[in-house]
């Protein structure tokens, strides 16, 4: 027993450097990549982009369900990007609302017969309307489909142009967000066949129109301690990853992707839970799987802002949906794994996936028990513990203090003093006990689809009204 | 020797980890002192500056009429950075007689001299960022500083200087640029390319036929993507040579460019072209054919209407929308092709140019249709869907192709 206790704690440790040296990797990677983007986009002068008639079309697909709130604001402030030529296609999801109203009194919409040709899978459409007030602005109207990937799909079937941006109604895009999503694909048209866009929290921050005003932190704990997760998940992860070609996820809040491959594997998955991840797999595969030469990339600086949990609940139920969402996309794409074919994503992404995000609240419980139990037995060397826990402490802080500086030396959107100083201030409280109740919430989500409980649902958010005042 | 996990193992886990701690918490401290120390120059430097900018922009006029001499604020690296940016972020809103102004500013005062000469002379990111305030300039002085950066070893200045030529938008730039494309083929991203040669080829498109005849590959394609961008009618029978051409993206070019044909074999060339094999070469015929607006267009726009590609239906659908004294007889022969999917395309235009109220009154009217065919256009019209087509779904999932109406 005690020599199983001991094998079992060494290798909780050697997992534990092997992690944390990856994210080390990534962030020298992403410091150097962001630093390499900075210095690229001063010879860009995004106005140009936009003057220049060889700049594509996009349609921005928003999907909406029961936002009647909302969704004047979210869709002018759409409607209001800078970009030449845009098409907006919002999705009523079945909304129980007055959402649809909404939308036809503000945008002044009228039926019309605009070609909608089902190639990928959605609930039946009740209707298509087109905006008198604003001709770019085209709303389907749907059967409520269960899943947002579903409404993504019936606004895919109406896009018509070579590109689509998938956002989220109650998000809040900067208004040069698309030209600076478009100068990887301007770049490169041929290769670059999607791209990721950055996320950041909306919570606290001042907005008035659909127009973020001044970018503050929230007041909530939970909610600042989001804001250095959303940091050290973009700035440092999908930013390393997306340099070796190796990004597999880009957020449902904003991602753009060309038309025809998203077509051509079929849309959006209704049934995955997270759709995003598993459109970003399949395209993956899809294109491994033809040898093409593609790239998905990540662009730091076009930013849509989001509303994240306020409250542990919905936090909770998030986190488990994405761990459940993490596992639905993992396991169909087992047989990636390993496979010349496949390449880095087979040999290097997905492992990684498997094993230090799918695995690690696994990992981590089981840690806590043998430790537990070598504690109890007497087999524990309680020096080495404490120093264990002193290392893992100063390395994570190390990581998400990483993700701050980017933040500062980058884009800087966090002008206040205060506001930096919580920021680090949180880089060290956020260990403890929140990274413990984040564990169960996510091996909740990985129990909870074992048991047959993988149905996608949507989460309460308080609305874009609500983030106005602070 | 031994290996780095041998001797890893016999520093063993908690010497090891102790030492990991130390480095882990230096590393703390230098980022959060990097952090504060950071912001806390940023918040003096621009301060300064913010006081600098204002000082400077209340005795703008005389800075830039030379009141002020030029060396009080040239000699001054500060002064002159705010001084340049000032000047160039203006240069992008200035209307002609403004920009005339700075730009003789720039002149006078030296600063565009100094730019073409680091342009000429730094290395990496400094000369980038030369060749970049250059381009801003439009400035033609600049243009041999900015053809050099064309033969710099890093794409990003290469882009840059690309970026700077097109925009002095000048025929001297456009050969410039194609000399050195004769010289060291495609380096450089095609997009970039296409948008420098369509600013500076547009006064004389002539300049790119020798080109895309010689040139071979990818790079005959981004040409000739340029030249239907930029074609003029002076171009006319030089295009023609590109009609029967085996490159795709060249047939595609010149079914663009012969929309700005006005002579009379446009339109044939153009019925020929829109029968191409190749999607987008029937697409860019089809977009032609629409702008040509001519009545003999019609039935190559109704064969368009009923074409396998989705982008080919949608276009030509508009196209026979935009050709609108002909709306009654149009609609009679889209309903008369009994296809679906192009009656579906033609409403669709149709709606978006909310022209389908006055189609039903031209129908109305009409009297060359007799009455019991234009009560059927009219329940086909209103309807939406062709009589004998099934009310029910395409492909399942959607009550009508045509929605709700």
């Amino acid at each position: 027993m005690i020599r199983f206790l001991d094998i079992s704690n060494h290798t909780l440790f050697w997992y534990y450097l092997a992690s944390n040296l990856a994210y080390l990797t990534m962030l020298i990677v992403a410091i150097k990549t962001s630093a390499a983007h900075q210095r690229r986009l001063e010879s860009y002068r995004l106005r140009w982009i936009g003057q220049t008639p060889l700049t594509p079309p996009i349609t921005i697909i928003a999907p909406a369900h029961n936002e009647e709130s909302s969704i004047r604001v979210a869709v002018r402030n759409l409607l209001e990007n800078h970009y030449p030529q845009l098409e907006v296609v919002v999705v009523n999801d079945g909304s129980e609302d007055r959402t649809l109203q909404a939308l036809t009194e503000e945008f002044r919409l009228r039926p019309v017969r605009a070609v909608y040709v089902p190639e990928a899978k959605s609930a039946l459409v009740r209707g298509l309307y087109r905006s008198d007030v604003d001709a770019r602005l085209v709303v389907v109207d749907k059967e409520p489909g269960g899943s947002k990937a579903d409404a993504v799909n019936a606004g895919l079937n109406a896009a018509t142009s070579p590109y689509v941006c998938v956002v989220d109604a109650d998000s809040i895009l900067e208004h040069d967000a698309l030209l600076r999503i478009m100068v990887p694909v301007l770049e490169d048209p041929k290769r670059v066949v999607a791209v990721g866009g950055i996320i950041r929290v909306l919570n606290g921050s001042e907005i008035a129109e659909g127009r973020m005003k001044r970018v503050r932190l929230p007041r909530k704990s939970i909610e600042v301690i989001q804001v250095i997760e959303y940091l050290r998940a973009f700035l440092i992860g999908r930013e390393a990853w997306a340099q070796g070609n190796m990004l597999l996820i880009i957020s449902g809040a904003f991602g753009l992707f060309r038309t025809d491959l998203v077509r051509a594997v079929g849309g959006y998955r209704p049934r995955a839970i997270g759709e995003d991840f598993d459109l970003v797999a399949r395209l993956h595969r899809h294109l491994l799987e033809q040898g093409a030469d593609y790239r998905i990339l990540f662009v730091p600086d076009p930013m849509c802002w989001t509303e994240v949990p306020s409250d542990l609940k919905s936090l909770g139920r998030q986190r488990a949906r994405w761990q459940k969402g993490l596992l639905d996309v993992l396991w169909p794409n087992r047989d990636m794994l390993f496979k010349w074919r496949y390449g880095r994503i087979g040999s290097l992404a997905l492992p990684y996936m498997w094993l230090f995000e799918l695995f690690a609240p696994v990992i981590e419980i089981g840690g806590i028990v043998t430790i537990v139990l070598a504690a109890c037995l007497g087999a524990l060397s309680r020096e080495f513990f404490v120093q264990f826990l002193l290392f893992g402490y100063a390395f994570a802080t190390m990581i998400s203090i990483g993700s701050v500086l980017q933040e500062e030396i980058t884009y800087k959107r966090y002008n206040d003093w205060q506001d930096v100083v919580r920021l680090v201030t949180y880089c060290f409280l956020e260990h403890f006990p929140y990274r413990q109740v984040h564990m169960i919430w996510r091996l909740q989500g990985l129990w909870q689809y074992l048991h047959g409980d993988n149905v996608w649902r949507p989460l309460k958010r308080k609305g874009l009204e609500s983030a106005s005042v602070r | 020797m031994a290996s780095i996990f041998e001797k890893l193992w016999r520093l063993g886990p908690a010497a090891f980890v102790l030492k990991a701690i130390f480095a882990a918490v230096v590393a703390n401290g230098l980022l959060l002192a990097f952090i504060l120390l950071r912001r806390a120059y940023r918040k003096w430097y621009f301060a300064k500056r913010d006081v600098r900018v204002f000082e400077l922009r209340k005795s703008w006029d005389a800075l830039i009429s030379g009141e002020i001499p030029f060396e009080t604020w040239r000699r001054k690296a500060f002064d002159r950075g705010i001084v340049e940016t000032i000047v160039l972020d203006a240069f992008e809103a200035a209307g002609p007689e403004e920009s005339a102004r700075l730009l003789k500013f720039l002149r006078t005062s030296g600063l565009i001299e100094k730019r073409i000469f680091e342009a000429r002379q730094l290395k990496g990111w400094r000369r980038m960022r030369a060749l970049v305030a250059l381009g801003r300039t439009r400035a033609p002085e600049g243009i041999p500083a900015l053809a050099e950066g064309l033969r710099d070893p890093a794409l990003e200045t290469r882009l840059a200087a690309l970026r700077g030529l097109g925009r002095t938008a000048s025929p001297q730039a456009a050969e410039e640029i194609l000399a050195w494309l004769g010289e060291r083929g495609l380096t450089v991203p095609p997009l970039p390319l296409q948008s420098a040669l369509v600013q500076c080829c547009v006064e004389r498109p002539q300049l790119l036929i020798p080109h895309v005849q010689n040139a071979t590959g990818h790079l005959r394609e981004v040409l000739g993507r340029v030249l239907g961008d930029v074609a003029t009618p002076s171009l006319g029978s030089d295009l023609l040579q590109f009609v029967g051409d085996d490159l795709d993206e060249l047939r595609a070019a010149a079914a663009r460019a012969m929309s700005q044909s006005t002579s009379g074999f446009a339109q044939d060339v153009l019925n020929e072209l829109a029968r191409d094999p190749v999607w987008f070469v029937r697409l860019r015929a089809i977009v032609s054919l629409g702008k040509l607006s001519q009545r003999r267009a019609i039935p190559a726009l109704l064969r368009g209407l009923t074409d396998s590609n989705r982008l080919v239906r949608l276009r030509a659908a508009e196209a026979l929308v935009g050709l609108k004294t002909e709306m009654v007889p149009i609609f009679e022969q889209v309903v008369a092709a009994q296809d679906r999917y192009g009656l579906h395309a033609y409403l669709a235009a149709l709606e978006n140019a909310d022209l389908r109220v006055q189609l039903e009154i031209e129908l109305q009217a009409s009297t060359r249709v007799n009455e019991e065919d234009k009560k059927r256009l009219q329940n086909v019209l209103q309807a939406g869907s062709l009589l004998a087509e099934e009310p029910a779904t395409v492909g399942g999932n959607i009550k009508s192709p045509a929605g709700q109406g």
